[in-house]
């Protein structure tokens, strides 16, 4: 072939330019955007999202810190993925983050978090702080949103369920659930006594241990360390879960499909529903404007199994910092600025939530906008935390399977916790045996 | 473009002189290079690297350790893990043949010169188009309790009363999963069937027809015995294609109700969101040795069939 | 002729009921994505019609349905190119030149093509770690390339084996390069061959989903069948409308692909599968 002419090495030149400046441009765009700031990944529904800028821009105007809000998808699972994966590759971003409470003791274990040594632990409920946020003797996460499971009901049939006040017992609650439920349907065939969050997610371990009440759960064994799922309170609570869809037929089938969260507040939202369970954000929702049941709505603790304590699972979202932050000390600024009394203000007002800071509970202006956070305070200062055990996540898939299983009416409760119970201690023992 | 060419060529005469090796085989090392360089890193290593990892007690908040088959040892007495087998096996058993029934159904319809053909092409590779993980959405709602397609259609031709609850039955579940995989992976199977059809020479049929004999007769004597080496193959290749299903059950299901329809990549990788590295890779080494296994056998047959199909 | 209309009927109803297997899921997603509430099937529920849901999911702030659909095209492209490039250089050697072992090559090739994902994917995940190419395009461009190569290189090398060796000898007479051969000659004759090659890995590349899953974290590099699957939208509840117009959204350009080169796909992935 002839050796090319001036054009054509022009021509080639430029071509391969092109195309590496196009390759180059394209790496560009495949990596984070330069910041100048933290990032800050939250999930959740919009609404919280919109709350959450709000103390954002604050916190900006006053320390000249600028933030990006990372949104994480809202169901629970999905945000702990994006979370680890982001840790355990040991990402920048995001720099602080909300983990829900039961992940806190993994994160810690993991040596994932950066202590919050900046904080003041005073106005926080200290029983709560030491049982999940403070690991070795460091703060490693400090409370944003305390959840306690609570009981919406409708206050306006009470009286045809037999009651004059909420249920005490899950018994009392079926029964008043199944009267007026009968009552309900002829005018409303979509009418259920029961709803609360079965789907096979942490959500239902979180129900199933509310069920079970203070002499179930799953316990902590001080002399082996291990954990035990096989106590007779679980099995009445596996039982009595089950035959709420399939004996008193009061919670719908898709209740261990479908029911999370969101699926259980639109529901008894939309009127169709007695009883509710769900977290305290679901309260706000239901006296907004547009609700179906506003001003029909009443809350209580949840009811106990015959002759044991009444038992609200801690939920909530705490705030840490990556140890892998570019801008921790930034990030620890926000931290605290977040626990701060006046960001803390913003989110009750905003979304109802109950403040992670102890000292607001006493507070006299909330207190008259949201009066019953007095009454709830001591509920959520007493809610039992999940055991924060760095394999709880495993366990908890363990139950979950397990007891979705039951709902699903694949075993027998018997069975479901024997071989729940059996894996778990497979489990243990594979992460406690020495190496060979 | 011929100054590269002039440098690779230069480069290929300094290692025939450094190694005394053929001009013709150090070029045929430098056009496998990029191949086999992508092949090494990001599929054998990444294998390899999981099997290594297989062997270790590779836990986020533990000490990492070498504890050979320990984590083989605890899955082999998981029951979690022999539930993940079952339901593997038991879905490749079933969505198999009847992908294999339904796409040599299409492909016999396809295989005639009927003039909506064209169309027709263009209809069965839709499904096959699709990403797995968007056609499982679509199927969530199709199978949704209070309003799904499947409910309605049941409703509608008076099959059933009550709507069924699919995704919350061990059977239904399984059932949905079963559907959602085969309407993805049947026009696969339809198209290479339509290409061993297509490989029946005619006259066969022509003798066959002057004979007198009928369209049944011609299907089962001529098309079912010509078509079987590939028949075979084709399952065979499927199968090996099927034991890895992960996309449509974590989108479908994800993995119930109760783990009923938790398949091993599914088991595998639950773990590995745990932070359990090593018994998720033990669990994943285990399918990857039954897919090794099997296409290894995959490829033995294929050589075999070559052979024979133009017999 | 009893035999013959009775082959008609069972052929038009075949093709009927092929038609409706394949299309009726895929028209039932495009109809919810078209409606108000995706529950029109339920007793007492209208069907109403409305592109809000396709306007939310393109436009909506907190929608980063348009960035995960860039991510994908732009990631599947430049995985195919390079895929089929790779595929050509080994596809021309394995034709042209006496490889040793090299049917054995393609053997082995074959067998690693039927690797589960599951098992490669903790350790990309870590080596992606290693290098810190966590939610970059690279990190799926390049374990893309390596995934739909064997397919590649199998259709390649039943495309190239039918281009005849007089054209490479009447190269090599004029002087040229294997290389140049190879992409001034061979690849001009093969070319649709080689657009298969490119449209399939194309398409495999696009609905690749594990990896991605594991190896994205945030829109950034996230490709849309992540994207779809862990859809939450902006009310609590499942969308489904808004789910099913990003569904429909997403399967148009592959749609349109599909449809325009069904010739090219069937014979790619018959060449690929069944060996000529």
């Amino acid at each position: 072939m002839k050796g090319p002419d001036l054009y054509t090495i022009r021509r080639r030149v430029s071509g391969r330019l092109l195309l590496l400046l196009c390759l180059a441009m394209l790496f560009a765009c495949g990596k984070d955007d330069a910041q100048t700031g933290i990032v800050f990944a939250v999930g959740g529904a919009p609404s919280e999202l919109a709350a959450w800028e709000k103390v954002v821009r604050k916190f900006e105007a006053e320390s000249g810190i600028s933030v990006r809000l990372l949104r994480q998808p809202a169901n629970s699972q999905q945000q702990l993925q994006g979370l680890m994966v982001a840790m355990k590759s040991e990402q920048e971003n995001p720099d602080v983050f909300l983990m829900d409470v039961a992940w806190v003791g993994l994160f810690s274990a993991a040596g994932w978090l950066e202590p919050l040594d900046n904080l003041d632990q005073g106005p926080f409920f200290q029983e709560l702080l030491q049982q999940t946020d403070i690991y070795e003797g460091a703060l490693m996460a400090a409370p944003v949103y305390l959840d306690g499971g609570l009981l919406y009901y409708r206050t306006d049939l009470l009286e045809a369920g037999g009651l004059s006040a909420p249920p005490q017992t899950w018994r009392e609650l079926a029964e008043s659930a199944e009267k007026v439920q009968e009552l309900m349907r002829p005018e409303n065939p979509d009418f259920f006594g029961f709803v609360w969050q079965g789907a096979q997610y942490e959500g239902l371990v979180v129900n199933f241990l509310e069920f079970a009440g203070a002499s179930g759960g799953i316990q902590l064994q001080n002399e082996t360390g291990g954990v035990r799922v096989a106590l007779e309170a679980n099995l009445e609570a596996l039982r009595f879960m089950r035959d709420l869809i399939w004996d008193y037929e009061i919670s719908p089938p898709s209740t261990y499909t479908e029911m999370q969260e969101e699926e259980v507040r639109t529901f008894f939202q939309s009127g169709n529903a007695m009883y509710e369970r769900n977290w305290p954000y679901a309260w706000a929702l239901h006296q907004s404007d547009d609700s179906p049941v506003k001003g029909r709505v009443g809350i209580a603790p949840l009811p106990a199994p015959e002759g044991d304590q009444s038992v609200s699972t801690l939920g909530g979202y705490h705030i840490g910092v990556s140890k892998y932050s570019d801008r921790k000390a930034d990030a620890k600024k926000f931290a605290a600025y977040v626990t701060s009394k006046e960001a803390q203000w913003m989110v009750v007002l905003e979304l109802g939530w109950n403040p992670g800071r102890g000292d607001l509970y006493e507070d006299e202006a909330l207190l008259e906008r949201y009066p019953h956070f007095g009454e709830f305070k001591d509920i959520f200062r007493k809610a039992r935390p999940r055991p924060v055990i760095p394999y709880y996540i495993q366990v908890s898939n363990v139950l979950q399977t397990y007891i979705s299983g039951t709902l699903a009416r694949n075993r027998s409760p018997e069975a479901a916790l024997a071989r729940a119970q059996t894996e778990i201690d497979s489990l243990e023992k594979r992460y406690r045996e020495e190496a060979p | 473009m011929t100054s590269l060419s002039r440098l690779i060529d230069r480069l290929e005469d300094a290692v025939v002189r450094r190694t005394f090796l053929e001009k013709e085989h150090v070029q045929a090392v430098f056009f496998m290079f990029p191949l086999m360089f992508f092949i090494l890193v990001f599929i054998l290593m990444p294998v390899l690297g999981t099997l290594y990892d297989a062997f270790m007690r590779d836990v986020i908040f533990l000490e990492k350790e070498f504890i050979l088959f320990t984590n083989f040892r605890y899955l082999f007495s998981d029951p979690g893990f022999w539930n993940a087998v079952r339901f593997t096996l038991l879905f490749v058993l079933i969505s198999v043949p009847l992908e294999l029934a339904i796409g040599l159904m299409i492909a016999l319809v396809m295989n005639e010169t009927i003039p909506m053909r064209g169309l027709l092409r263009a209809c069965v590779l839709i499904p096959w188009a699709i990403p797995a993980a968007v056609s499982g959405r679509v199927f969530e709602l199709i199978y949704n309790y209070s309003y799904g397609a499947a409910n309605w259609l049941l409703r509608v031709l008076h099959i059933t009363t009550e709507p069924v609850n699919w995704l919350g039955t061990e059977i239904g579940a399984f059932a949905a999963v079963v559907a959602a995989d085969a309407w993805k992976t049947t026009p696969f199977a339809a198209i290479i069937l339509l290409a061993g059809l297509a490989a029946i020479s005619e006259d066969l049929y022509n003798q066959a027809r002057i004979d007198r004999a009928g369209f049944m007769t011609r299907f089962f004597k001529i098309t079912l015995p010509l078509l079987k080496p590939v028949l075979v193959v084709t399952l065979l290749f499927r199968t090996i294609q099927a034991l890895r299903i992960f996309d449509v059950i974590y989108v479908l299901t994800g993995g119930g109700p109760g783990g009923a329809t938790e398949a091993v990549s599914n088991f595998a990788y639950k773990y590995f969101t745990a932070g359990d590295f090593g018994y998720g890779s033990a669990a994943s080494v285990i399918l990857f040795l039954v897919a090794l296994l099997l296409s290894l056998f995959y490829v033995k047959m294929s050589r075999f069939g070559e052979g024979v199909s133009h017999g | 002729m009893g035999e013959e209309t009775l082959k008609k009927i069972l052929l038009t109803g075949g093709a009927v009921l092929t038609i409706l297997f394949a299309m009726l899921p895929f028209t039932y997603m495009v109809a919810t994505g078209l409606s108000t509430g995706a529950d029109f099937l339920q007793q007492g529920q209208d069907y109403g019609f409305t592109l809000s849901n396709f306007a939310t999911i393109l436009f909506a702030e907190s929608s980063h349905f348009v960035r995960y659909m860039l991510n994908s095209i732009v990631i599947s492209g430049i995985a195919a190119v390079i895929s089929v490039f790779c595929a050509a250089l080994g596809a021309y050697a394995l034709t042209r030149f006496q490889v040793p072992g090299g049917a054995v090559l393609m053997l082995i090739v074959l067998a690693i093509s039927m690797f589960p994902p599951v098992s490669l994917v903790s350790y990309l995940f870590k080596f992606m770690t290693w290098l810190g190419w966590i939610n970059t395009y690279q990190a799926l461009i390049l374990p893309y390339v390596a995934w739909t190569l064997p397919l590649s290189l199998w259709i390649l090398v039943s495309y190239f084996k039918q281009v005849p060796l007089e054209l490479d000898k009447a190269g090599l007479i004029d002087g040229a390069s294997r290389l140049q051969i190879l992409v001034k000659i061979i690849l001009p004759v093969a070319a649709p061959g080689v657009f298969s090659t490119a449209l399939l890995a194309f398409i495999f590349a696009f609905n690749e989903f594990l990896f991605a899953l594991m190896l994205t974290t945030d829109f950034t590099a996230r490709t849309i069948p992540v994207g779809i699957a862990l859809f939450q939208g902006i009310h609590g509840q499942i969308p489904w409308g808004e789910i099913m117009a990003a569904a429909t959204v997403t399967t148009i350009p592959v749609v349109v692909l599909t449809l325009i080169f069904q010739r090219r796909i069937i014979s790619g992935l018959t060449r690929g599968a069944v060996k000529e």
